[in-house]
C-alpha cells in the first residue's frame, strides 16, 4: 500500500513542510494567510480539482467534529479515504496521520462505535505507512488501557516494542523506550494485584510462595522496561511512582534513592515539584534524620511555597535548635500566605500567630521585621481589609480570630480588621477575644508613634 | 494548596521552535487528553462525559443593539495591498506588496502634492503665468506654453502621443531629479507603509485582551456591558442589560457614554474584594474606574503612556492594583497608593529574537509576582526581588512542541475567574495553533496542549466558573474572524487540568444571516458585510440562579455591533449521533429585521478613497466653462462627486438627442422609479413616500467627510485631524511611527508653505507620509540637530501621570438618561499632552533594528 522508499525520502526532507506554515516578513507563520492571498492571487500553480476536493472534505470533518457531528463526520471521512491514492507524494504521505487523528476521535466519541471498531481501526491504520507504526500503537495501547482491556493493551504494547523500521532514529528511540515504560505499567498493576493477594495469604500457605515467585518474575521484567525511559528528560510519574514502589517492596532502598534523586536533582529534568515530594515521602518512610527532611523541602520551598508541605516544613524547622532554621520557619508560613489559594486555610493562620508570639517573646523583633518589610505595602490590603473582616467573621470566626491577632501584631489594634473583629459582641468567644487583645497589647510591633 | 499527585508522562526536550527529530509528545488527538491513566489496577477510570455540549439557542448570534449611526467600512483588504497576477513559476503564491500600483496611482491622482515642492525648489526654472521675465536661459521653460501642449491629456502610456520640443526638453530636464527624488523617497515611505499595513491585516493585535466587558450588577441577572463604539471606537459606553432566564436579553434604556480622546482598544473588568473596577486601554494612554453598585463609573485615574501600551490587566487580589505593558518592553505595577513601579524593562524579546514590540502582562497567585509576555515567550517577574531576574513560564521551543513560526498571541491568569478559583495556578497560552496550559509551578511544561485551528489569531478567551458545582468549567476562545470554541476545562485541587469532553465551535455572527431577509444585491453585500466584521471583544455570564444554566456570549465587532447568543448546558448525554440543529424562531427573524431596517437607514459608506478630480489647467488659468453648457457638467460633475449613478436629469433636457423610442416614462412609471430607488440604495424610502408618508428631505452624502472618513479606520489618536492647526502636528497615525518620529519645535517654514498647497483634498493618511517625504527636503535646514538633541533625552522614563485624582472636577458633558454622572473629564485627562515642547520627545526617529539573534 505505501511506497517505503518515498517514506525515506520524506523523513529526511520533512522541513520542506510549507503546507501550512506561510511565513511572514517577521519569522511568524500565519496559518490564515493562505486565504488572503488567495483572494488576489490569479496565477501561480493552481490546486488540482483533487486537491481542492479533499482539502474541502478536511474542512467539512473538522467542521463536523467542532460540532459533535460525529455521524457526519463519520460520513465525510469515508469519502475522505481517498487522499491515501493522491499522486502528490507528500499529501499522500501526510494523509494516514490525519486520518488517523481525525478518524480515532470520530470514533472515541460516535455514540454508536464500539471498541471492536476502533481496535480493527486502529490495526489497519498501524499499517498504512510505517511512520506511524509505533505512535498509533502506543496511543491505541493508552484506549484500551483507558477502558481497563490491561491485556490488550499490553499485547498490543509487546507488538510495538519489537518493531523496528529502518535505521534507529532518536524519534524511533524514545517512542520505544516509552512503549516499554508503559508495558512496565501495566507489569506493575499485575504486581500490585499480585501484592494484595499476597497480603491475604498466609506465609505458610504454598500459594505464598507461587504468588510471591510470580510477583518476582514481573517486577524483573518491570525494571527493565522502566529503567531506560525514567533515564531520559522528562515528567514520569507514574513510572517512578510504581518504581520505586517495587524497589522498597524488595527492600533495594538504596536503588531507590538513588532512582529518586536522580529524578528529583538531574539539572536536565524540568522541575517537577512532585519529584521533590516523591523524595521526602521516602526519606520520611525511611525514617531519615530531620537535617536530610529539611533539605529536601528546602528545595521544594523555592520551587513550591504554596505546597500544603510546606505547614509540615515548619514544623520540622520550628523543633530545629539552629537559629536560621527556626528564622526560616517564620519565612516559610509568611511565603504561604502571600498565595491568593492560601488565604483561608486555617492551619497556616494558626501556626503563624502562634509563632509570631514565640519569635517575639524569645526577642527575634528584627526576624518578624525582616519579613514584614516586605509585605507591609500589600498585606493590609491583602488580607487584613475591611471586606475581608466581614466575610472571614461571617465565614469562618475561628479563621477571623487567628488573622485578628496577626493583623494586631503586625499592624497595631489600630489596624481596621483587629479593629473590627475586636468590637464584635460574641459570647462563645469573648474570652478568646480578651486573650488576642491581650496578646496583641503585649507583641505588637507596630510602632503607636507612627 | 494542592499540587496534582501525579502528572501525565511527558518527553521534555530544550531546543529551538520546530525541533523535528523528536516525536511530538502532543502529536496525540483531543481525546488523548481525555485518557486517564488508572492509579492500580482496582481503580476504574472516571467515564467521559460525550454529551457535554452547550447547544445554541438560536443557529447565530442576534444583534443586541441598533445599529449605530457612523457608517462603517472595512478597510484595507489584500487586494488593496498585495500585487495581482501572481508569478507562475512559484509553486506556491506568494504575497507581494504593490509599491508600483500604489505609486503610480499616487503620482497620478495627488501630482500637486507630489511634485509640488519639487516645482518649488526648481521655481527658477519655470516662467510662470504673468511672471515677465525675459531670460535667455534655456534652463527656463514657460509653464504655460507646456501645458498647452499636453493639452490636459498626458501621452502616458501611449507610443503615438506627440511630444512637443518643450516637452522633450523638459523630460529631459526635470526626468532625473523629478523620477529619482520621488521614487526613492516617496517610494521607500510607501513601502515601509504598505508592510505595515499587511502585517496590521494578518495580525491586528491592538485588542488583544477585547474590548467588551461584563461588569456585574446588583443582582446575577442583571449587569453592564462597557464596550467602545462611534466611528472611531472613542465613545466609551455603558449598556445596562437585562438577562432573562428564558427570553433574550434586554438592553434596559439607552447607554450612557464617555467621549475619550482616542479609540479603545481594551476594556478589563475586575471585581476585588467587593469593588468592580474598569481598566480601559487606549493606544496611548490608559485609564481607571471605580464601578459604583449602582452601576455608575467614577474615574480613579489616568495614566498617559509615552511609546503605546500594549496591554493592561487588573489584579484579582488587591483592588485598583494594575499591570501595563508599553512598546518599549517596560512593565509597570500600579497602585492608587503608591503609584507607578516600573518591575520590568527589556526591550529585547525572551527567548529568540522577534521584531514585534508587542508585549503582556498579567497577575498569578501570588500578588507581587507578575507574567511578562512577548511574541516568544512568557516569564514570571517577582517584583520584590531584583530586577530582570525570574522564570520562563512558557518558551516558545521544543519544551512546548511549538512549530516553526509558532508565536505567543495571548496569555491569561485563569485564577482571576470567582472570589474562589478552581484553577488559581494554571495560565493560559495562546499562539496561532494551539492553546496551552501551563501551572505556574511547574514552569515550561505544558498541562495541556491543544490544537485550536482557528481559522484567524485567537485575542480573546473567557474563563468561566462552573455552570453546577462540580462540572467542567467553560473556557472560551474567540478569534479575530469571530471565529469561536468553546472547551471544556475540568481538573481542580488535587488533579491535572484536562478537556472534558471534545471541544466545540460555536456559531459566528456570519452564521446568521440566514436569519435576515433577502435585499437586493447592494444592500445584500452590506448586511454581509457588517456581519462579517472583525471581533474585537468577548465577554460572557452565566447568570448562578437559573435551574438550567445558561451562557450568555457577546461579541463585540469592529463596526460597532454588540451580537450575543445563549447557549445552554445540554441536560442529559445524547445517545442520537446527530446533534439537534437550533432554528430562528419568529422573534429572532423580527429582531433581525428591525436591526436591518435600522442599519440600511444609515447613509452607505462613501468609498475609502476616490481619486480627486484633478486638471492642470486650472493651475494657471481659470479655463470660463461657456454658460450656454454650464447646465449639463454641472450636473455630471455633481454626478460625479457624488459617486451615484449617472441620470437623465442630471444631465437636463439634451435638446440635440433625439430621444430613444421608448414607452412612454410618464410620471406614473412607478416600475422605473423603484428600480432607480433601488440602484441608489434607497428602496426603503421610495416605499414609505409611495405609502403616503412624507420620508423628509433626504440628506445628501456629505462628500467632504470622505477623505477624513478613512483616518478613522487607523487613526491612532483621534479620528479627525485638523489641519488648519498648524501648531500643533498631528499623532502620526500610523504605527510604526507610535515611536513618535520628531517632531520639529517650531512648524519649518516649509511645512506652512506647502501646507496651503496639499491642505486641501489630501487623504490624511498621506499626510505623514508627505509630512516626513517633505521633511527630507534640504529646505528644512535646522532639523536634525534637534532630532540629536531629543533623541538624547530617550532616557527619561515613558511613564507619565498626568492630572492625579484632580480628574473629577470638570462638568459632565452629558448625562446619561438614568441621571448617572457620567463625568466626561476624561476628556480632559486624556488629552494627549498636545504640545511637544513640555515633554520631551521620548523616541528616536529611526526604529531600532536589531541584529538578528537566532531567526526562526
Amino acid at each position: 500500500m505505501s511506497d517505503f522508499s518515498e517514506e525515506l525520502v520524506r523523513s529526511k526532507t520533512e522541513d520542506e513542510q510549507e503546507e501550512s506554515c506561510m511565513f511572514s516578513g517577521t519569522g511568524m507563520s500565519f496559518p490564515w494567510l493562505q486565504k488572503h492571498i488567495e483572494t488576489v492571487a490569479t496565477g501561480g500553480k493552481k490546486e488540482k480539482d483533487f486537491a481542492q476536493t479533499t482539502s474541502a472534505c478536511l474542512s467539512f470533518i473538522q467542521e463536523a467534529l467542532l460540532k459533535h457531528q460525529w455521524q457526519q463526520a463519520a460520513e465525510y471521512m469515508h469519502s475522505y479515504f481517498q487522499i491515501l491514492e493522491d499522486s502528490d507524494s507528500y499529501k499522500r504521505q501526510a494523509a494516514p496521520e490525519i486520518i488517523w487523528k481525525l478518524g480515532s476521535e470520530i470514533l472515541f466519541y460516535h455514540p454508536k462505535s464500539n471498541m471492536e471498531t476502533f481496535n480493527t481501526f486502529a490495526d489497519r491504520m498501524k499499517n498504512i505507512g510505517v511512520m506511524n507504526y509505533l505512535k498509533i500503537s502506543l496511543q491505541h495501547a493508552l484506549y484500551l488501557l483507558h477502558h481497563g482491556m490491561f491485556e490488550d493493551a499490553n499485547r498490543n504494547l509487546s507488538h510495538a516494542e519489537t518493531w523496528r523500521y529502518g535505521e534507529k532514529s532518536a524519534s524511533q528511540e524514545v517512542l520505544i523506550n516509552l512503549i516499554q515504560a508503559y508495558k512496565g505499567l501495566l507489569q506493575y498493576y499485575t504486581w500490585s494485584k499480585n501484592k494484595m493477594e499476597l497480603s491475604r495469604l498466609d506465609k505458610e500457605d504454598y500459594a505464598y510462595n507461587t504468588a510471591f515467585q510470580n510477583m518476582l518474575n514481573h517486577s524483573g521484567k518491570m525494571s527493565v522496561n522502566l529503567c531506560t525511559l525514567i533515564q531520559t528528560p522528562g515528567v514520569w510519574d507514574p513510572f517512578v511512582k510504581s518504581y520505586v514502589e517495587m524497589l522498597e517492596f524488595y527492600g533495594d532502598r538504596d536503588e531507590a534513592r538513588e532512582v529518586l534523586t536522580n529524578y528529583a536533582y538531574d539539572e536536565k529534568f524540568p522541575s517537577n515539584p512532585n519529584a521533590h515530594i516523591y523524595l521526602y515521602n521516602f526519606l520520611k518512610r525511611e525514617k531519615a534524620p530531620r537535617e536530610k527532611l529539611i533539605s529536601v523541602l528546602k528545595i521544594l520551598y523555592q520551587i513550591v511555597p504554596s505546597h500544603k508541605l510546606m505547614l509540615e516544613f515548619h514544623r520540622l524547622l520550628r523543633k530545629s535548635d539552629k537559629e536560621d532554621h527556626r528564622k526560616l520557619a517564620l519565612e516559610v508560613l509568611f511565603g504561604v500566605l502571600d498565595f491568593a489559594g492560601c488565604t483561608k486555610n486555617i492551619t497556616a493562620w494558626k501556626y503563624l500567630a502562634k509563632y509570631l508570639r514565640q519569635t517575639l517573646m524569645e526577642n527575634h523583633l528584627a526576624w518578624v521585621q525582616e519579613e514584614w518589610n516586605s509585605r507591609k505595602n500589600w498585606w493590609p490590603g491583602f488580607h487584613f481589609s475591611f471586606f475581608w473582616a466581614k466575610t472571614n467573621w461571617k465565614e469562618d470566626k475561628a479563621l477571623a480570630c487567628e488573622k485578628a491577632l496577626v493583623a494586631g501584631i503586625l499592624l497595631g489594634k489600630g489596624c481596621r480588621y483587629f479593629r473590627y473583629i475586636s468590637k464584635q459582641d460574641d459570647q462563645v468567644i469573648k474570652k478568646k477575644i480578651k486573650r488576642i487583645k491581650k496578646s496583641v497589647k503585649k507583641y505588637s510591633i507596630a510602632n503607636p508613634g507612627l | 494548596m494542592d499540587f496534582p499527585s501525579s502528572l501525565h508522562p511527558t518527553l521534555f526536550m530544550t531546543g529551538p521552535l520546530g525541533l523535528s527529530n523528536v516525536p511530538d509528545m502532543s502529536f496525540m488527538c483531543s481525546w488523548r487528553d481525555a485518557l486517564t491513566l488508572p492509579e492500580n489496577s482496582q481503580n476504574g477510570v472516571p467515564r467521559l462525559a460525550t454529551g457535554l455540549l452547550w447547544e445554541p439557542e438560536t443557529p447565530g448570534p442576534l444583534p443586541l443593539l441598533p445599529p449605530g449611526p457612523d457608517p462603517w467600512d472595512p478597510g484595507v483588504t489584500a487586494q488593496d495591498l498585495l500585487f495581482r497576477g501572481g508569478f507562475s513559476f512559484r509553486r506556491k503564491p506568494q504575497a507581494v506588496l504593490d509599491v508600483t500600483e500604489q505609486l503610480s496611482r499616487f503620482l497620478w491622482d495627488h501630482g500637486d502634492i507630489a511634485f509640488a515642492p519639487l516645482g518649488k525648489l526648481m521655481l527658477e526654472n519655470f516662467k510662470l503665468e504673468g511672471a515677465g521675465s525675459r531670460s535667455k536661459k534655456k534652463t527656463v521653460v514657460s509653464v504655460k506654453r507646456l501645458l498647452q501642449d499636453l493639452g490636459g491629456h498626458q501621452p502616458w502610456g501611449c507610443p503615438w502621443a506627440f511630444l512637443s520640443f518643450r516637452q522633450r526638453r523638459f523630460s529631459i530636464l526635470g526626468g532625473p531629479v523629478l523620477g529619482k527624488s520621488v521614487a526613492s523617497l516617496l517610494g521607500e515611505l510607501l513601502h515601509e507603509e504598505l508592510a505595515m499595513r499587511w502585517e496590521q491585516l494578518l495580525l491586528d493585535d491592538a485588542f488583544t485582551g477585547g474590548a467588551l466587558a461584563w461588569v456585574p450588577g446588583k443582582t446575577p441577572q442583571v449587569g453592564q456591558l462597557v464596550y467602545p463604539a462611534g466611528g472611531a471606537l472613542d465613545k466609551l459606553y455603558f449598556q445596562e442589560v437585562n438577562l432573562t432566564p428564558d427570553g433574550d436579553p434586554q438592553a434596559l434604556g439607552d447607554p450612557g457614554h464617555i467621549q475619550l480622546r482616542g479609540p479603545v482598544r481594551q476594556v478589563v473588568t475586575c471585581t476585588v474584594q467587593g469593588e468592580s473596577l474598569l481598566a480601559v486601554r487606549s493606544d496611548y494612554h490608559c485609564a481607571l474606574w471605580k464601578v459604583s453598585k449602582q452601576g455608575h463609573p467614577a474615574p480613579l485615574q489616568v495614566l498617559q503612556v509615552g511609546k503605546g501600551a500594549t496591554g493592561i490587566s487588573l489584579s484579582p487580589h488587591l483592588p485598583g492594583e494594575l499591570a501595563v505593558c508599553s512598546r518599549s518592553g517596560a512593565v509597570c505595577l500600579w497602585t492608587p497608593q503608591d503609584g507607578l513601579q516600573q518591575v520590568y524593562k527589556d526591550p529585547e524579546t525572551l527567548v529568540f529574537w522577534d521584531p514585534s514590540p508587542w508585549r503582556w502582562a498579567d497577575f498569578t497567585a501570588h500578588p507581587r509576582v507578575l507574567t511578562v509576555g512577548d511574541r516568544t515567550g512568557v516569564k514570571m517577574i517577582d517584583t520584590k526581588g531584583p530586577p530582570g531576574c525570574g522564570l520562563l513560564l512558557f518558551r516558545g521551543g521544543a519544551e512546548a512542541s511549538c512549530q516553526k513560526g509558532e508565536r505567543v498571541l495571548l496569555t491569561q491568569y485563569l485564577g482571576k475567574c470567582g472570589p474562589e478559583p478552581l484553577l488559581p495556578t494554571v495560565h493560559l497560552i495562546c499562539t496561532q495553533f494551539s492553546l496551552y496550559l501551563v501551572d505556574e509551578r511547574l514552569p515550561l511544561v505544558p498541562m495541556l496542549k491543544w490544537d485550536h485551528g482557528l481559522p484567524s489569531a485567537p485575542l480573546w478567551a473567557q474563563l468561566q466558573p462552573p455552570p453546577r458545582p462540580g462540572h467542567p468549567q467553560p473556557l472560551l476562545l474567540g478569534g479575530q474572524g469571530g471565529h469561536l470554541q468553546l472547551l471544556h476545562l475540568a481538573g481542580e485541587g488535587a488533579s491535572v487540568p484536562r478537556l472534558a469532553g471534545p471541544p466545540q465551535s460555536l456559531p459566528s455572527s456570519s452564521d446568521s444571516l440566514s436569519a435576515f431577509p433577502l435585499l437586493e444585491p447592494r444592500s445584500q453585500w452590506r448586511l454581509q458585510e457588517r456581519l462579517k466584521a472583525p471581533t474585537i471583544g468577548l465577554a460572557a455570564t452565566i447568570p448562578s440562579s437559573a435551574s438550567e444554566p445558561v451562557l450568555s456570549l457577546f461579541q463585540l465587532s469592529a463596526a460597532g455591533d454588540v451580537f450575543y447568543q445563549r447557549l445552554r448546558l445540554q441536560a442529559e448525554p445524547r445517545h442520537h449521533s446527530r446533534a439537534p440543529t437550533a432554528s430562528w424562531t419568529p422573534q429572532a427573524t423580527a429582531c433581525c429585521s428591525r436591526w436591518l431596517k435600522t442599519l440600511l437607514e444609515v447613509p452607505p459608506t462613501p468609498p475609502v478613497w476616490a481619486a480627486p478630480t484633478f486638471s492642470n489647467r486650472c493651475l494657471l488659468t481659470q479655463v470660463e466653462p461657456s454658460k450656454v453648457e454650464q447646465k449639463v457638467p454641472e450636473g455630471l460633475r455633481a454626478a460625479m462627486a457624488e459617486g451615484r449613478l449617472l441620470q437623465q436629469r442630471d444631465l437636463g433636457s439634451l435638446p440635440s438627442a433625439e430621444p430613444p423610442p421608448a414607452p412612454e416614462p410618464g410620471p406614473e412609471n412607478e416600475l422605473s422609479a423603484r428600480l432607480e430607488a433601488a440602484w441608489e440604495g434607497q428602496v426603503a424610502a421610495w416605499w414609505e413616500k409611495q405609502q403616503g408618508r412624507s420620508s423628509g428631505p433626504r440628506k445628501p452624502p456629505k462628500r467632504h467627510k470622505r477623505r477624513t472618513q478613512l483616518s478613522n479606520t487607523f487613526s491612532s489618536l483621534s479620528g479627525r485631524l485638523d489641519l488648519s492647526d498648524a501648531t500643533s502636528p498631528p499623532h502620526s497615525p500610523d504605527r510604526t511611527s507610535s515611536e513618535a518620529r520628531p517632531q520639529p519645535l517650531v512648524t519649518p517654514p516649509s511645512q506652512e508653505l506647502t501646507q496651503e498647497l496639499w491642505a486641501q483634498g489630501v487623504p490624511s493618511e498621506r499626510q505623514q507620509t508627505l509630512r516626513d517625504y517633505m521633511a527630507k527636503l534640504p529646505v528644512q535646514g535646522d532639523a536634525p540637530g534637534e532630532v540629536s538633541s531629543s533623541l538624547s533625552q530617550t532616557a527619561t522614563p515613558s511613564w507619565q501621570q498626568t492630572l492625579q485624582g484632580g480628574a473629577t472636577q470638570l462638568p459632565p458633558r452629558r448625562n446619561p438618561p438614568r441621571g448617572a454622572a457620567l463625568p466626561s473629564s476624561q476628556t480632559s485627562s486624556f488629552q494627549a499632552t498636545p504640545s511637544r515642547q513640555q515633554t520631551p520627545v521620548l523616541s528616536g526617529s529611526q526604529r531600532h533594528r536589531k541584529k538578528p539573534r537566532m531567526g526562526f
